[in-house]
Parts: structure tokens; C-alpha cells; sequence
């Protein structure tokens, strides 16, 4: 069988290609205890929605809008008007789309098949034999991955330092399952495989036949099948670019699954070899989304277009511009939606307070760790590389830590006794009993949750006062705030504050990495506080008054309550101030969580929004960002008093200020491409939450402290639980992708987006929707690809009469 | 009122909260969860008044409520107390967790109905008084289980996991049937009370050798001993609750099952013999597996084989008091442990930050060994060791190899001196611990249960044979990072982490892997 030809090097290169162009065709996933979200669609940015729609049918039968009758539902009702439709129609290319609105109409109501993957020689295989190969697959996978991704649930664990396909090879060889299920020489046939993933893979596809030009769609397939395992593969390949590396796990991946594939071709030969030759033809056609699936786009589009219609009349609201007095203290607050409910709040309980929306790593991407912590944690957007490093507690606390030390490292050895063979006997008869005491307190609730309290965090000393001003000044800068300073200026990160989750981490502050954002807050406050610092500033055009006082906190949004870390700005002058703040941010927690307590199951009081985070069975403490659905960069006088529903990303950002428009390229190559990897998440985890959301809750089973499982094991699930965007009734979250208002010259932002052909392809192929916002803030322009805008006249007259104007 | 009425009187409550959830059909009822945990709270407050009333007015039967030996009749002494408690205890907490868990699955009536069925005859069981309806509850408790492992009915693996323990249930109930026929014949009677007095008396012949055989049977097949173990090991495949409610209550009959009938147990010294073998191998067999398991509830499920194999070790050296600490010991870790699996993220994270682990050499583990036997010669003699079975000082060395586990983490030479003696500290708790709670066990059933018999070769056999493999396997385990990464013991690791294939083998025998059950 072995062919000489598919190993010349010329074809091992371009192989080596077609596995890396897989390996990029499916999205990262970060382990939990970092998790961020993540754009699910990131390998198909290149393309628009219907193509990736009928790329991933083909590869894992899953369609990625909502079903028709969601669309059909919102038309009924009006959300989606006639208007909308009309121009979701137009915008649509013309050889595809229905031949009118009332075509389109009509299909809306048809419902459309569900879309089945092109199957695996793992399916053909299942056919014949009867023996549920594919899930076999998975399952063995599984087992053997979790062992190699371990970071430290079992004892005893997998070897390390091997490649992923030699690790595999190891533990197959020596692995009787697959044999004892019916494949007889399994293990025979994966020592006898080539010592290289990439040889394997190139005898693998000579002997099924697949042509090169199939490549892409079956080695797409291939890992689809290993789910949130090959994206946690992926993630270290992300991870290694950037830091300016490579990494090989994804393409092993591919050839441990081939090797799967190639044994059942062997076994089953005779009974599927015609129906694999047909399939193999198959992935050579192009892809090239139906007219079904155009439809469905157009529905999707229409049903955004609504949306924006309605975010456009909420924009071109009147509000209150700006007050001239100094403002009794302003707070700086994540761009995050949660946010947007909070800093409405605060400024509802006294109009003199200022709030500021900047991203929450406020600009410093610190490598951080915590006190008596050997980890270092990467409190930064995961499109970054650390800049800084930093830790909590100086040489002072070294005694202090020390001891803390020995006291997680002696309950860690109390952890080792109570799982270790035999000794685990003598754990369950000695302390047993002592469980009665923790199954009462933790079902009744009876403990108190403590935020993050590390001693004061520090900059290593690596940043002299020059490159520290330089810092200050960049970051007040992209913050647009450099005057009018108030006495007291509150940096606010935040994190939620939660038990026996999971999935916790996702609901802490993204762009701090997947942490809590206290301690960039913190570093953000040391150094402005500082008065060499502040002096340079002053050089520098930034006047800060002397009698400013820079204070972190921390905003859980679970419970709505800001900690205040005074402790590490001691001042006496500004004792009013600070018990001022707090009386405020208390009053505008209780706003919040009443508001948000409205959305909430089981919670008809806000009082029982706070009990929520500390119930060991809470499955939905809070909506983290479901429901997302705008980013707006601009003053916060264009939003200021207007509900946005805790559904916006707010960036403040003032084009005035913004020289050389250096700002605004920032804010559309970096908070925007986060907030697109959030909205994106929501998306795909509720439109296809089979394959990119995280599965079920009740089911999940953590494994290697890395990721999730539902039940006994099998593929790892990525993305979000169902119960994340779904209360059970009704969908939390409308999969709507993001509408980005910037409030900003268009010939600007053109010029940026022409010049990052990433971030551009997100616009053209409608992943976001870009709106430029006129000198009142209203939504005056539409990006409508290929560097074009269209003017968007109609908003006034719709404001009137929303459903009567004529469609197009 | 009759104080045999309470026990009865215990499993009532929750038939109102099963109604309510049967009855209840949307998917989000405030109410239906209340009266579901109250009804749970009202059957431990039961319990507790029954735990009252034992302590007051002694040990009693009730009359059989209906004819022929068949009927309702409750048994109330310390064991069936101990369990009434336990069970209604873990239920609540079980029953209050659900309630907020399942907030909003559209079947959630259902499973609130079949979580109090599943605990209401969990109750009737542990209290029953004649052996028909303890085979009728413990059928019971098996049917109402397997609908709520099947609650996503859809899920394929869920099914395949279902239908082995089915397999297996089916067996161990035909195994219990049998024994209670046996019995009858034995001793002419259903009242489990008169029968045990009977066996005390060595009454019972050769009828009652086999009936013990066949409860031997029964519990080694629901208490999932090896290589029967396979179904326990993969049922999360429904809601947390379940698997907390599985390992922590109705994973127990089996051993229940041999503590509740020790008298008759006893008759047949050749039957416990084979129990100290199969449960002390689960034992190390699980717990071995268990060191390789990546994720947390399927580590969990490993823990339970180890730990019920343990149970049925000690059940097996007549140390029924013991067994039956260890069951409530087990029951009460094991189900906060599965309720609060979701925490293990943070758990592994933690692990890593206060750096590296410290690891013992040769020599820090002997020092270690020779530490534990000096702790648990003084703590012994505090406990008056001398007047202890050798099966119990037996049992006790095998516990003090697990604190010497423990000393040798504080032992290694890397580990600082402030780390040792917290370690030396917590091994010295421990072996406290770990007596009183001995001596407490075995004074709250002195009435109830028999006490071990003298050893003979036979056990004498056993009683060396299990501390030198105990022993072993402890060695091993303290000096494990010096050994566990040689390639040599790479195969070794593959196979102990698929379980020996036994599951795969039973997955062939039931067609797991086929496609069209599912289809």
C-alpha cells in the first residue's frame, strides 16, 4: 500500500500546510481557570456568514442562525419590521437572495432541515458494523487527552514532556479498549505508525485516496470531531505565536484521529470503500452557501437591522450635555455591559459624578503573582503579550508570606492524603463525620465570600520613572481624560464573586485575561498617586490637581457591592470623600441589583441577588454578558441617562482629543476585537450550542482542571453553558452580532480599517456592524464594506412612525 | 404512640414531596421545591425524634401490618437509626440543592418526584423489620434510581451506563431473593429481629450458610465490587444531585445489607473470607485507578468502588461496627464531595501556587512508617488497644500506613520545619480522630451487633495477608513520585486507569458500543 510518492518533500510541505490551515480553521479555548471568551467563527473571518454556515455544515452539521421560526416569531410580532427586512434584502448579494421581500417572507416561514456533516469513515464504519465508532472515538480521546492536559486533578499523572502524538502512541499502544470494542490490532497498527505525526498523515491520506484539494474541509472535520480538546490544542498554538513560536499539538491531533480513521478503513474496507470514494468527491466541490442559507442570513441581518433601528432612536435621544463644575468624583469602569447598569446607577444617586468606560486592564498587561503564589497569572487581554510584571507584597510581608506558604502547601498535602491508595481509608474513617459540619453550612449558605484581599500589588522595578510617566500618560490619554480631574477618582476592575462554578473565571473581567481586575486597578492608582509621577505628567500637558487622590476597587458584579482598597492610598485629606463614596456606590448597588433582579430567576428582590453568589447550587448567579449587543466609543454624554439595558460595551473616547487618531486605531484593533470575541461566544454558544456552546450544567464534570465534560467523559465543551445564555423559558441572550458606534471622522476610521486587513475583515464580512456617529452622537453612517459608508437618513422620520415607511 | 410508628412514619413525608413534583409540569415552580425540601426536612426531623425515642425506650419491632410474614414492620436499633439518619440528613440537603439546580429544566417535577420516591424506600430499607419488604424496598430503590440515572433519556452514554447497572441490579435482586427464601426456610420466620437471634444462638443450619452466601452476593453486586463495578463509574450522566444521592445513600445497601443480617453473616466464616478478598482488592484496585483519573467526578466514582471495597473488607473481618462507621464516614464525605465538584477548577489552580511539591526519599518514608507505628502504639494505648480484636488492631495498622503517608509529605527533606510539624500535627489528629471515633462506633451498636469472633487460621491467614498487601501498596504509594514516571510503569498506568478493562469487557458483553440502542 505505501505509495513513495506522498512523502516527497515538496508534498510533505504543502501537507504540512493544508494541517495548519486546519489547525486555524477552528478556534482556541483557554483552560477555565483563565478562561476568556472567544470568537468560535475566528478561522472563518475571512468569509462571510452564509459560506462559514455551509463550511461548517459540511465539516459538523451545524447550522449557525437561529431556526426560522425565531425569525418568523420576531416578524409576527413587529420587532423585525417590513423595513428591516427590505433592507437585509438589498444589502444581500443579488444572485443568491429570494427573488423579493415577500419571498423572503414566505421562506421565513418554511422551516429548513437541519444540516447533516458529511460523514467520517468513523460513520461509514458505524453504518456497517453496528458499533458506535464515532462515539468510541470520542470517548477514547478523551480519556487519553484529559491525562495529557492534566494540570493536576490526579495523582498520578500522565507522562510529560512527550508530543501529543507521541504521548498518544504510548498510551494506544499499550490501550486494549479499542480492541476488546471489535477493532482487532489496534494498538499493533499504532506502533507500526511512522514516528512522525506529519509521515503518518501523509501515508494516511494516500491510502484513503483524499485528494489534496479535499484536504481542507476533511482535516477541518477531523478536528471539529475532537471538539473542545482539539481547541484546547489550538490554544497552545495560539499562545506559542504569540510569543513568537510554533506548536505542533493541533496537527498531532490530526494525525492521532487519521490513525483512527485509516484502522477502520483497513477493518471495514470492502463495505464502505465506494461510499468513502463519493464523500471524499464531495470535499473537493467548493463551498458555497445555499439559497437556504442565504436566506437565513438575510433573516439574521434583518433581525440586527431591527436592533440598530431601535439602539438608533435611543441614541438620537436628547441628553444632557456635560457639566461645566468640577465632578464630586469620578469613576473609571470597564467597557464590560455589566458595567453600563452600574455606572447609570452611580450617576443617577448624584448627577456630579462622573463615570468613565475604559478597558478593565486599564492599560497595564501585567504577568501578576499573588501573594505567596509561585504563578504567574497573564492579567491582560489574551491578544497581548505581557508587558509587565508584578506581585502582591514587597520584602516586607516575606515572613508573612512565608508562613502563608506553608500553610497551603501542608493543605495541599491534606489534599494528597485524602486521595492518595490507602490512605484515603484512614481520611474517610477519621474525618468523615466532620462533613456534617460542611453540608450544612454550605447548603444553608452559612459563610461569608471574601474578595480579593492580596496585600498592596507592586510593579517589579524594571519601569524607571521616565518609561512609568510615559505609561500614565498613554493610558489617560486613550481614557480621554486629561483635565478635570475631581478630587477623588475611582478605578474600578471588576469580577464576580461566586461558589462551586466552574465556570467562574468567565465571569470575571476578560480583558484581565479571565481574573478579576482589582489588581491592574490597584497598579493603575500606585502609579498615578505617584508624585514624580504626577509631575512628569504635568511636563507632558496632564495637570493633575495635587489634591487628586487615585483609588482602586473592585466592582463584583454578582452582588453589585465596590470594595474599596484604601488601605493601599492611606489620606487623611480625603477621609469625607471616601465615606462619601462609599454611601454612593452602596445606593447605586441597590439600584443595580434591583434592575437586574428583574431578569434574574427566582430572585424577586434585589436582597436575594447578593445569596445568589454564595449558593453551591446556583446555576445562574448572574447574566455576565448575556444580552450584548452595541459597543459605543464616544463621550459619555451621548449615553449618559439613557437605558442601554446593561447591553453595551461604553468606551469613552473623544475624538477631539485624539491627535493623530492613534486612540481610535487602538480602540478598533483592541477593545472592539474583544468585545466581537464576546458577542461572537454568545452567538455561536446559542445558535449552535452543540458545538460551540459548553453544554449542561447539571452534567458537567471537570476534568484536568482545564475544561468540562458532560457525564463519564468524551469531548471537551468549550464556549458557554446553555444555562449562561437560557433561563429555561426563554433565551437570555438575542444572538445579534455587535453594532460598533464610534463617534469619530469616517475617513479615520476607513484609514485605520485599510491598514489592518483582520479587523477589516470583521466589518466586511459582517461578523460586526461599524456606525459612525454625527456631532450630536447619533447614528449618522453605516459601514457597508470594502471601505464604503452609507448615510443613514432615515432614523428622524422612523423615531415618529416606526412601522409605516415604505420598504425600498 | 408506639415508638415503632417513628421509623415507619419516616419515608411519609417525602411520598408528599414526590407528589408534588409529579404533579407540578412547568419548569420553574418556587412552591413544588419548597414542599419537596420540607418534606425531605420533616422525614430527618423524624429520624432524629426516632434517635430520641431509641435512646429512651431501647431497641423494639414493630408488629408486621398485614399476614403471612408479609407486610409493613420496622425494625428500630442503632443501625437502622444510624442509617435513618444519615439517609434523611443527606437527603435534605440533597432534595434543598436539587431544588435551586434544576431551576428551570422542564422535567424538573419528575425528578424531584423520583428523587423522594428513590429516598422514601432508601428509608423503608434501612428500617424494614422482615426480609419481604426489605427485598421490596431494595428492588424499589433500584427502579426509582434507574429512572432518575435515565433523566436525560436521550443521552447514548447515559443508556449504556444504565443499562449496566441494570444487568447488574437485576442480578443482585434475584441474589436477595434467593437469600430471603433461604432465610424463611432457615428460620421460619420473616422478622429479621428473630432471625438474628436465632443465627446469635448458631441456629439456622446449613440453610442460613447458604442464605448468607447469597447476601454476600447481593452486596458485593450493589456495593460494586470488582469487576461488577463498571455501571457506578460512569453514571454522571445525570444531574450532580443523583450521583451525591447514589454515593452517599443507595450505594450503601450492600453494606447495610451484611451489617443488618452479621449475625447470619457470621454463620459462614468461608463466605466473609471471600469478602475480605474481593473487598480488599477493590479497595487497592480502586484506589489505584483513582490516582489516574483526570476528571473529578469520574476520580470521585473511583473513590466510592475503593472505599465500599473497604467497607466490605472490614464487613468481612466481622468488624460490622467499623463498616458501618465507614458507611456513614463515606456517605457524608462523598456526597459533599459531588455536590461541590463544581469547585475543582479552583482546587487544581491552588494546587500549583504555593510552589512545588516536596518529595520524600527512601529514607523520609521509613522515618515516616516507623512515626505513624509509634503514634498509633500511644494513641492505641489511650483507646486501652489491649482490649481490641486482632482484626481491629489489624484494621488500625492499616489506617496508621495512611497517616504514615501523610508524615512522610512533611518528612521530605526539601520540606520546611514549619511544614513538618503542621503535618506531624494533623497525623497525630487524625489517629485521634480515628480512634474515638472507633470507640464510639462500636459502643453505640454494642447491643446490635455481634462482636467479632476470635480468629482462627483462617483469618489469622487473612489478617497477615491483608497488612502485608495494605503495607505494600502504602510503601508504594508514599515513595510514588520516585517510581510512577519510570517508563517501565507507563503500561502499568494505562491499564490501572481503564479499570483493567473490566468495564470494557462488560460494555462487549451488554453491546455498550452499538449503535442502533441508541438510534
Amino acid at each position: 500500500m505505501l505509495n513513495s510518492s506522498p512523502s516527497t518533500p515538496t508534498n510533505l510541505k504543502a501537507l504540512e500546510k493544508m494541517m495548519g490551515r486546519a489547525s486555524h480553521a477552528i478556534p482556541p479555548a483557554w483552560p477555565l481557570a483563565s478562561s476568556v471568551a472567544v470568537n468560535p467563527f475566528l478561522g472563518q473571518t475571512g468569509e462571510n456568514l452564509a459560506t462559514a454556515g455551509a463550511r461548517l455544515a459540511r465539516v459538523a452539521g451545524v447550522s449557525i442562525t437561529m431556526p426560522r421560526n425565531w425569525y418568523l416569531h420576531k416578524i409576527a410580532a413587529r420587532d423585525i419590521s417590513d423595513e428591516d427586512l427590505a433592507e437585509a434584502w438589498a444589502s444581500a448579494p443579488i444572485h443568491l437572495r429570494p427573488a423579493n421581500v415577500a419571498a423572503l417572507k414566505a421562506a421565513a416561514a418554511r422551516d429548513t432541515q437541519k444540516p447533516v456533516a458529511l460523514p467520517t469513515i468513523a460513520d461509514l464504519a458505524a453504518e456497517v458494523s453496528g458499533i458506535d465508532w464515532p462515539r468510541l472515538i470520542a470517548e477514547r480521546f478523551g480519556a487519553w487527552a484529559a491525562g495529557y492536559f492534566d494540570e493536576g486533578q490526579a495523582l498520578w499523572a500522565a507522562p510529560r514532556g512527550l508530543s501529543a502524538y507521541a504521548a498518544w502512541r504510548a498510551v494506544a499502544t499499550h490501550d486494549l479498549t479499542p480492541e476488546i470494542a471489535g477493532l482487532d490490532g489496534f494498538a499493533l497498527h499504532v506502533s507500526e505508525a511512522p514516528d512522525s505525526a506529519l509521515i503518518a498523515t501523509a501515508r494516511i491520506v494516500d491510502r484513503l485516496g483524499v485528494k489534496y484539494r479535499a484536504l481542507e474541509t476533511y482535516f477541518h472535520q477531523m478536528l471539529m470531531t475532537l471538539g473542545g480538546w482539539a481547541q484546547f490544542a489550538r490554544y497552545k498554538l495560539w499562545q506559542a505565536e504569540l510569543a513568537g513560536g510554533s506548536d505542533e499539538t493541533v496537527k498531532d491531533f490530526l494525525a492521532i484521529r487519521l490513525i483512527w480513521e485509516e484502522a477502520l478503513f483497513i477493518r471495514y474496507h470492502a463495505e464502505i470503500a465506494d461510499k468513502w470514494a463519493s464523500i471524499c468527491a464531495s470535499h473537493i466541490s467548493l463551498v458555497e452557501p445555499t439559497a437556504d442559507l442565504v436566506i437565513d442570513t438575510i433573516l439574521q441581518e434583518a433581525a440586527e437591522r431591527a436592533a440598530q433601528r431601535m439602539l438608533a432612536e435611543i441614541l438620537a435621544m436628547h441628553s444632557s450635555p456635560k457639566s461645566e463644575v468640577r465632578s464630586v468624583m469620578q469613576a473609571a469602569f470597564c467597557i464590560d455591559v455589566r458595567s453600563e447598569v452600574f455606572r447609570r446607577s452611580l450617576e443617577s444617586v448624584n448627577p456630579n459624578i462622573q463615570t468613565i468606560g475604559f478597558a478593565g486592564f486599564f492599560g497595564l498587561t501585567t504577568s501578576h503573582q499573588r501573594f505567596a503564589s509561585d504563578v504567574e497569572e497573564l492579567r491582560l487581554p489574551v491578544l497581548l503579550n505581557p508587558a509587565l510584571k508584578s506581585r502582591s507584597g514587597g520584602p516586607e510581608l516575606e515572613s508573612k508570606g512565608q508562613s502563608l506558604r506553608v500553610r497551603a502547601r501542608a493543605k495541599r498535602a491534606w489534599g494528597r492524603f485524602k486521595l492518595a491508595a490507602v490512605s484515603s481509608f484512614a481520611f474517610v474513617e477519621a474525618t468523615g463525620p466532620i462533613y456534617v459540619g460542611k453540608l450544612v453550612s454550605d447548603a444553608l449558605g452559612l459563610y461569608s465570600l471574601d474578595t480579593p484581599n492580596d496585600p498592596m500589588p507592586r510593579l517589579n522595578a524594571t519601569l524607571d520613572l521616565a518609561a512609568q510617566t510615559k505609561t500614565a500618560e498613554s493610558i489617560l490619554r486613550a481614557m480621554s481624560l486629561t483635565s478635570g480631574f475631581a478630587r477623588l477618582v475611582l478605578l474600578a476592575g471588576h469580577g464576580a464573586n461566586v461558589v462551586n462554578n466552574p465556570h467562574a473565571n468567565a465571569l470575571h473581567c476578560g480583558a484581565c485575561g479571565g481574573y478579576s481586575g482589582e489588581v491592574n486597578a490597584r497598579l493603575l492608582a500606585a502609579l498615578l498617586n505617584d508624585p514624580n509621577v504626577k509631575a512628569g505628567l504635568t511636563k507632558n500637558g496632564i495637570d493633575i490637581p495635587a489634591d487628586t487622590l487615585f483609588l482602586a476597587g473592585l466592582h463584583d458584579t454578582t452582588t453589585d457591592h465596590v470594595t474599596l482598597y484604601t488601605e493601599d492610598h492611606p489620606s487623611a485629606t480625603h477621609q469625607g470623600d471616601i465615606a462619601k463614596a462609599k454611601a454612593w456606590l452602596a445606593t447605586a448597588g441597590k439600584i443595580a441589583r434591583t434592575e437586574r433582579a428583574l431578569r434574574l430567576p427566582r430572585a424577586a428582590h434585589e436582597r436575594l441577588v447578593s445569596k445568589r453568589s454564595r449558593d453551591w447550587a446556583e446555576t445562574r448567579p448572574e447574566w455576565a454578558l448575556a444580552g450584548c449587543k452595541a459597543f459605543s466609543a464616544a463621550p459619555r454624554s451621548r449615553t449618559s441617562g439613557k437605558s442601554l439595558e446593561g447591553r453595551a460595551f461604553l468606551h469613552d473616547y473623544d475624538w477631539k482629543q485624539d491627535r493623530d487618531f492613534g486612540v481610535l486605531e487602538l480602540i478598533l484593533t483592541a477593545p472592539v476585537v474583544v468585545a466581537s470575541w464576546i458577542s461572537l461566544q454568545y452567538y455561536g454558544s446559542t445558535v449552535a450550542p452543540e458545538v460551540f456552546g459548553g453544554g449542561n450544567k447539571l452534567l458537567h464534570n471537570v476534568t484536568g482542571g482545564i475544561g468540562v465534560v458532560e457525564g463519564n467523559g468524551g469531548t471537551l465543551r468549550a464556549g458557554l453553558p446553555w444555562q449562561s445564555v437560557h433561563d429555561g423559558e426563554r433565551l437570555m441572550h438575542e444572538p445579534l452580532r455587535l453594532s460598533v458606534c464610534i463617534e469619530a471622522s469616517r475617513e479615520a476610521m476607513t484609514e485605520i480599517l485599510s491598514r489592518h486587513e483582520n479587523v477589516r475583515a470583521l466589518f466586511d464580512n459582517k461578523w460586526l456592524h461599524l456606525f459612525a456617529l454625527d456631532h450630536e452622537g447619533r447614528m449618522a453612517w453605516r459601514y457597508k464594506g470594502d471601505l464604503q459608508w452609507e448615510a443613514m437618513d432615515h432614523f428622524e422620520a422612523e423615531a415618529q412612525s416606526p412601522k409605516t415607511k415604505a420598504a425600498v | 404512640m408506639p415508638s415503632y410508628l417513628l421509623p415507619l412514619l419516616a419515608p411519609l413525608p417525602l411520598l408528599f414531596g414526590a407528589a408534588a413534583g409529579f404533579l407540578n409540569t412547568g419548569c420553574r415552580s418556587i412552591y413544588m421545591s419548597k414542599i419537596a425540601e420540607a418534606s425531605a426536612f420533616v422525614s430527618f426531623f423524624i429520624a432524629f425524634l426516632a434517635a430520641v425515642e431509641l435512646v429512651f425506650t431501647g431497641p423494639s419491632v414493630s408488629p408486621i401490618i398485614g399476614s403471612y410474614g408479609l407486610g409493613l414492620s420496622a425494625r428500630l436499633d442503632a443501625v437502622s437509626v444510624i442509617m435513618l439518619l444519615l439517609v434523611t440528613f443527606i437527603g435534605w440537603v440533597v432534595v434543598r440543592y436539587a431544588g435551586t439546580y434544576l431551576d428551570g429544566e422542564a422535567r424538573q417535577g419528575q425528578f424531584t418526584g423520583w428523587l423522594c420516591l428513590t429516598l422514601a424506600s432508601v428509608l423503608l430499607l434501612v428500617t424494614a423489620g422482615n426480609v419481604f419488604l426489605l427485598v421490596i424496598a431494595w428492588i424499589a430503590t433500584s427502579f426509582f434510581l434507574h429512572q432518575l440515572l435515565l433523566f436525560y433519556p436521550n443521552r447514548v452514554a447515559a443508556q449504556r451506563a444504565a443499562r449496566k447497572k441494570f444487568v447488574t441490579a437485576r442480578l443482585g435482586d434475584a441474589a436477595l431473593i434467593v437469600a430471603a427464601v433461604l432465610l424463611f426456610a432457615a428460620f421460619d420466620t420473616s422478622d429479621i429481629g428473630t432471625m438474628l437471634l436465632a443465627a446469635r444462638a448458631g441456629l439456622g443450619g446449613g440453610l442460613a450458610v447458604g442464605a448468607a452466601g447469597f447476601l454476600a452476593i447481593a452486596a458485593v453486586l450493589k456495593s460494586a465490587q470488582f469487576p461488577t463495578h463498571g455501571w457506578l463509574t460512569e453514571v454522571m450522566e445525570t444531574p450532580t444531585p443523583v450521583s451525591a444521592l447514589l454515593h452517599a445513600g443507595v450505594i450503601n445497601a450492600g453494606g447495610f445489607l451484611l451489617i443488618r443480617f452479621a449475625d447470619v453473616m457470621l454463620l459462614a466464616p468461608g463466605i466473609l473470607a471471600a469478602l475480605v478478598l474481593i473487598g480488599g482488592f477493590t479497595a487497592l484496585f480502586g484506589s489505584l485507578v483513582m490516582l489516574t483519573q483526570p476528571a473529578v467526578k469520574t476520580s470521585l466514582a473511583w473513590s466510592t468502588v475503593a472505599q465500599m471495597g473497604f467497607m466490605i473488607f472490614e464487613c468481612g473481618l466481622a468488624l460490622f461496627p467499623l463498616a458501618l462507621l465507614h458507611i456513614v464516614a463515606h456517605s457524608l464525605y462523598k456526597a459533599h464531595s459531588f455536590l461541590a465538584s463544581g469547585g475543582a477548577v479552583e482546587r487544581v489552580a491552588a494546587i500549583c501556587r504555593p510552589g512545588p511539591v516536596a518529595i520524600p526519599k527512601a529514607r523520609a518514608v521509613g522515618r515516616a512508617f516507623l512515626s505513624a507505628l509509634v503514634i498509633y502504639v500511644l494513641v492505641g494505648w489511650g483507646f486501652s488497644f489491649e482490649h481490641k480484636s486482632p482484626q481491629a488492631i489489624a484494621l488500625g495498622a492499616i489506617l496508621i500506613f495512611g497517616v504514615a503517608y501523610m508524615l512522610a509529605q512533611g518528612f521530605a527533606d526539601a520540606a520546611p520545619l514549619a511544614l513538618t510539624r503542621r503535618t506531624a500535627i494533623y497525623a497525630v489528629a487524625t489517629s485521634v480522630s480515628y480512634f474515638a471515633l472507633q470507640s464510639a462506633a462500636t459502643w453505640i451498636t454494642d447491643d446490635t451487633l455481634p462482636a467479632t469472633p476470635v480468629p482462627g487460621p483462617l483469618e489469622w491467614g487473612l489478617i497477615t495477608l491483608a497488612v502485608i498487601s495494605f503495607g505494600l501498596v502504602a510503601i508504594v504509594q508514599a515513595m510514588f513520585p520516585l517510581w510512577a514516571y519510570h517508563p517501565a510503569a507507563a503500561g502499568l498506568r494505562v491499564h490501572l486507569s481503564n479499570g483493567l478493562y473490566a468495564n470494557a469487557v462488560f460494555d462487549r458483553l451488554v453491546g455498550g458500543w452499538s449503535n442502533k440502542a441508541s438510534s
